[in-house]
């Protein structure tokens, strides 16, 4: 009865749906994005801005949707921030593809291991952020899924510090390379933050349905 | 779920002969609590260099750190298993021998290590995942 006072309407579901959407697209982001590392390929990562712009429009849907009228006001602004979340992951994974335009093949191997494991988690935690979404409105319990990414996270700051360490034995040849390579390393390494942000607040919101 | 899956890559080596002095900053600025041993000669086997052993052997006992050899403190052979095993079975060698890592080797060579935390952290991730794929 509840599940159909808070989520039944037709909007609603239109809503749902399109979060779902949403996060998918943000799936499939990260995938494009660790391919082309994987293969070192800088056309691979075109992709990335392309998903960005759909996933941006699909936000733009869900905020309208929202404030025809969909949802119960108390909520509105939380799902609004959870969408405002997903779409700040999109963003800085795209300014990550940038970056990777702009490094081509100056990626060290050894680096570079590291960064297909950060990518991979990355994916990982994506693909967990839709089952923990698709979880809000099922009996399961949310806080294993929100665990399960909280050790993602963990995961990705440990490869991070030996990243650190790496780059700074690293020679910096020049001013523009070195930043280059800081802030791919950084937008990055971000992406899991974000993730989790998101994962957090979608917790939030299941506590706050109780 | 395979070995290879959970296992960590990053492992650091000391030699036998190295004193623990060597093996406590080698723990510390990688921020590891365990190093492999590396064998003496051809005839000679990995071993295993752990926080525990450093602090019970020779810190707890108030040994000089620079004085013992990491060779005189350290278990061996390390207890590791084939990559392609399921982690069933990394879990029921650490019930059996009370440790809480377990190398893993491809022929004689040790390519990684799982340890207890890896374990408990992927069989949580498993269990979020609940058998789906997004």
């Amino acid at each position: 009865m509840l599940e159909k006072v808070f989520f039944g309407g037709k909007t609603e579901q239109k809503v749902i749906e399109n979060i779902k959407r949403h996060i998918k697209i943000l799936c499939s982001a990260s995938d494009c994005f660790k391919k082309a590392i994987e293969e070192r390929n800088k056309d691979l990562m075109f992709c990335v801005p392309d998903l960005e712009r759909e996933g941006d429009s699909i936000r733009r849907e869900i905020v309208s949707n929202i404030y025809e009228g969909a949802f119960l006001p108390f909520l509105r602004s939380n799902i609004c921030r959870f969408v405002e979340i997903v779409d700040e992951a999109f963003d800085v994974l795209e300014d990550a593809a940038y970056e990777f335009e702009y490094l081509g093949s100056k990626l060290d191997e050894e680096i570079e291991d590291d960064c297909i494991k950060i990518a991979d988690i990355n994916l990982k935690m994506c693909e967990m952020l839709l089952i923990a979404f698709e979880t809000l409105f099922s009996k399961e319990d949310l806080r294993e899924k929100n665990l399960a990414i909280r050790i993602y996270e963990k995961k990705v700051d440990e490869i991070k510090f030996d990243l650190i360490e790496k780059l700074r034995e690293k020679e910096v040849k020049s001013f523009w390379e070195g930043k280059i390579l800081s802030d791919f390393i950084s937008y990055l390494t971000r992406v899991s933050d974000v993730i989790e942000d998101a994962s957090d607040y979608l917790y939030i919101m299941n506590v706050s349905l109780r | 779920m395979k070995i290879e899956k959970v296992m960590t890559k990053k492992i650091e080596y000391i030699e036998a002969d190295a004193c623990v002095y060597d093996a406590i900053e080698k723990m510390v600025d990688r921020r590891i609590r365990s190093l492999v041993v590396k064998p003496r000669d051809e005839k000679d086997v990995y071993g295993v260099v752990t926080v525990r052993d450093i602090v019970f052997k020779v810190l707890g006992k108030n040994l000089d750190p620079g004085k013992i050899r990491v060779e005189e403190i350290a278990s061996r052979p390390v207890v590791s298993i084939d990559r392609d095993m399921e982690i069933e079975h990394v879990i029921s060698l650490m019930n059996k021998f009370n440790i809480t890592r377990v190398f893993v080797h491809e022929g004689k060579e040790i390519i990684g290590v799982v340890s207890l935390l890896d374990v408990m952290a992927d069989s949580l991730i498993e269990r979020a995942k609940g058998g789906r794929v997004a």
